[in-house]
């Protein structure tokens, strides 16, 4: 075995003298290698890119709604209970009801369907908006019912051309009856945050509004399906949410009727990771069957230079070489054309995410980065390794094991 | 002088059952160290077989072989790749060599085979290129090489590692006759030089060139006489 550096030598010598072969037995372990890697890669990267996106805005927001029991039973959330919550639950920096409706509206530049949520002066908190211009409604405008409202600056730029829009009416028209509101604050999108809203053509134009003023529609705006409670970073949310659901329960006297659920982020997120799983174990298999389909690649290449070779096999062991000799020739030669494929194929994999995440970042506005984590790049390339080693040697074996006058008359 | 070679009653059968050749029925052979023999025979007759056997590239059906004194008759695979590397230096018919490696590289083959290190197979490589005439063509393939060029680099390959016996299957069955003397003359040379040479031949000729000419038919040894 003191003679490795030789075998080492010999199997370069090959490698060289039958580079066309040498290319294709490495060629599927590229496409193998590169391939896993690539769509690994961006599958992390996607889920890195969301979750980073959904953990800035969302974290310590917590939704509660009523279950289908509670509908049945009326138990619907109410106004006061909202400010239970707000007052009572430590940890509890805001609660909003979320109640909304739709309507039309037309300006110059044309009609728009608006689509109005109402809450508190607390819906501030879930935004993901700096204010970019004027304020927010204020816990006044709720108490007095007044029809003011906040948009975002695209949608003004959508309803009037510009984002210059404080003070300026929209004339919302709801199931027949219209009413003006007044518009009190733009807001700004933050960046990063293409995943989480996103924009298209017809899409309606979305208004936040004190809830109380849909009391000028004609209906009582006060019994919600979910409110939506923030908590402040100190807080479990596990534990405000215990709260939240007791205290509820308390003032409906419906303990242990299950009227209310929780929909926390961290839930959402849960959720979301695991729509991305699937999808990442999906192409993963993709991935796979290609590594496979390259390893089959490898086996035929070494099978058929092997039968090639038999008579340069019968060669050497009639010059003395043992079968293990014979063995290590083949072992580093496969080992070399799979360590060099699999480092090639790493590199394309990496320089293919790293292209692939580029594009998505600029067709999404949204940054990227591929993730590369070592087990993907480790495992992919032991597999491969290990297809190339094993069907190099195993032909490889077969032959050295003839005797040197067998090998010797095949041609 | 020491018995280099020794062979009792060894039966070669190929196919046994229904088909069963009998490539060497019975055979008795004694060679001395130093020794130049011919072994002649028609296409068939079974030299190639002997060879073979006397060469550990094959085993036989029964019967024993000593080579040097050690029956290595019953050695198993590792032990014959070890008796070939350090006992015999092959040439054959058709030259055997690797193509895609140089007439040196081709030579140091058996070195390495042997562990010997670089600098010293190097030495001896080219030692035995230059014995054969070849100073100027180590570093060409065999495909840039005429036939004779070609067995030669196999004779060096035989010698480089200086084994006691050389076995040669029909070395100029393939070669003009130009080559076919020069060839003849450097196996001479060798026998000269100390070397224990055995040569198979179906060409009387060349057999007359030998010290000791061993006649074999059917897989038996039918004469064994000495040239005068
Ligand atoms: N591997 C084999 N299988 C079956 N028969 C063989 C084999 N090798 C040689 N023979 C037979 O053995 C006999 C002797 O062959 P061989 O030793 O090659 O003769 P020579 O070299 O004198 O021409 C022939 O009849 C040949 O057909
Ligand atoms: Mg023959």
């Amino acid at each position: 075995m003191g003679n490795i550096i030789e075998y080492v030598k010999m199997a370069f010598k090959n490698i060289k003298a039958n580079k066309g072969r040498s290319f294709l037995t490495m060629l599927g372990i590229i496409i193998g290698i590169s391939s896993v890697i690539m769509v690994m890669a961006v599958g992390d990267g996607t889920a890195n890119a969301m979750n980073s996106e959904v953990e800035d805005l969302g974290t310590g927001q917590i939704s509660v709604y009523c279950s289908d029991d509670a509908i049945n039973a009326e138990a619907w959330i109410t106004p006061e209970d909202v400010a239970a919550i707000k007052e009572s639950i430590t940890g509890v920096e805001g609660a909003t009801p979320q109640d909304g409706t739709s309507g039309t509206t037309i300006t110059g530049k044309g009609e728009f369907s608006v689509t109005l949520s109402g809450g508190t002066e607390d819906l501030q908190k879930s935004l993901n908006f700096n204010m970019k211009r004027g304020s927010y409604f204020t816990s006044v405008d709720v108490e007095e019912g007044n029809r003011v409202c906040v948009i975002s600056n695209s949608d003004a730029k959508r309803l009037f051309g510009s984002d210059d829009v404080v003070g300026m009416d929209i004339e919302v028209d709801i199931n027949g009856i219209s009413g003006s509101y007044r518009i009190v604050g733009v807001t700004e999108q933050k960046e990063n945050t293409s995943f989480v809203s996103y924009t298209y053509e017809g899409m309606p134009v979305s208004i936040e509004v004190p809830y109380t003023s849909f009391n000028y529609f004609g209906w009582e705006s006060d019994s919600f399906y979910s409110v939506m409670v923030f908590s402040n970073d100190e807080a479990s949310g596990e534990d405000v949410a215990q709260d939240i659901i007791h205290t509820l329960e308390t003032r409906h006297q419906c303990a242990g009727e299950e009227y209310y659920q929780i929909q926390s982020f961290q839930d959402m997120l849960a959720e979301l990771n695991s729509m991305l799983a699937i999808v990442t174990t999906f192409i993963s298999c993709v991935a796979a069957i290609s590594l496979v389909v390259g390893g089959i690649g490898v086996m035929n290449i070494m099978l058929v230079s092997v039968t090639e070779r038999t008579r340069e096999i019968g060669i050497r062991k009639s010059l003395g070489a043992k079968t293990s000799s014979i063995l290590m020739q083949f072992l580093a030669e496969a080992a070399i054309l799979t360590v060099l494929g699999g480092i090639i194929g790493i590199f394309l994999g990496l320089l293919g995410a790293m292209g692939a995440c580029s594009l998505m970042s600029a067709s999404m506005g949204s940054v990227i980065h591929p993730g590369i984590k070592a087990s993907t790049i480790l495992g992919a390339t032991l597999f491969s390794c290990g297809i190339g080693v094993f069907f190099g040697i195993y032909p490889a074996r077969k032959a050295a094991k003839l005797s040197p006058i067998e090998a010797l008359r095949r041609n | 002088m020491d018995s280099l070679i020794s062979v009792r009653d060894m039966c070669k059968i190929y196919n046994p059952g229904e088909n069963e050749v009998r490539a060497l029925d019975h055979v008795d052979l004694e060679i001395k160290k130093g020794e130049f023999v011919a072994i002649i025979g028609h296409s068939g007759s079974g030299k190639s077989t002997l060879m073979n056997m006397l060469g550990c590239l094959d085993v036989p059906t029964s019967g024993a072989y000593y080579l040097s004194g050690r029956d290595v008759s019953a050695l198993k695979d590792n032990q014959l790749s070890e008796i070939r590397n350090q006992e015999i230096g092959f040439i054959f018919q058709g030259f055997n060599l690797i193509a895609n490696l140089t007439a040196l590289e081709n030579v140091e083959l058996p070195l390495i085979y042997r562990g010997i290190g670089r600098g010293q197979r190097h030495k001896l490589a080219k030692e035995a290129l230059i014995q054969v005439g070849l100073q100027k063509r180590m570093e060409h393939k065999p495909s840039e090489m005429s036939g004779g060029q070609q067995q030669r680099v196999a004779i060096a390959r035989a010698i480089a590692a200086q084994p006691p016996v050389i076995l040669a299957d029909e070395p100029t069955g393939n070669l003009d006759s130009a080559s076919t003397q020069e060839i003849m003359e450097i196996l001479k040379g060798l026998h000269e030089a100390g070397h224990s040479v055995i040569l198979i031949t179906h060409d009387n000729e060349i057999a007359e060139q030998a010290k000791r000419v061993v006649r074999i038919l059917d897989g038996k040894i039918v004469e064994d006489y000495v040239n005068t």
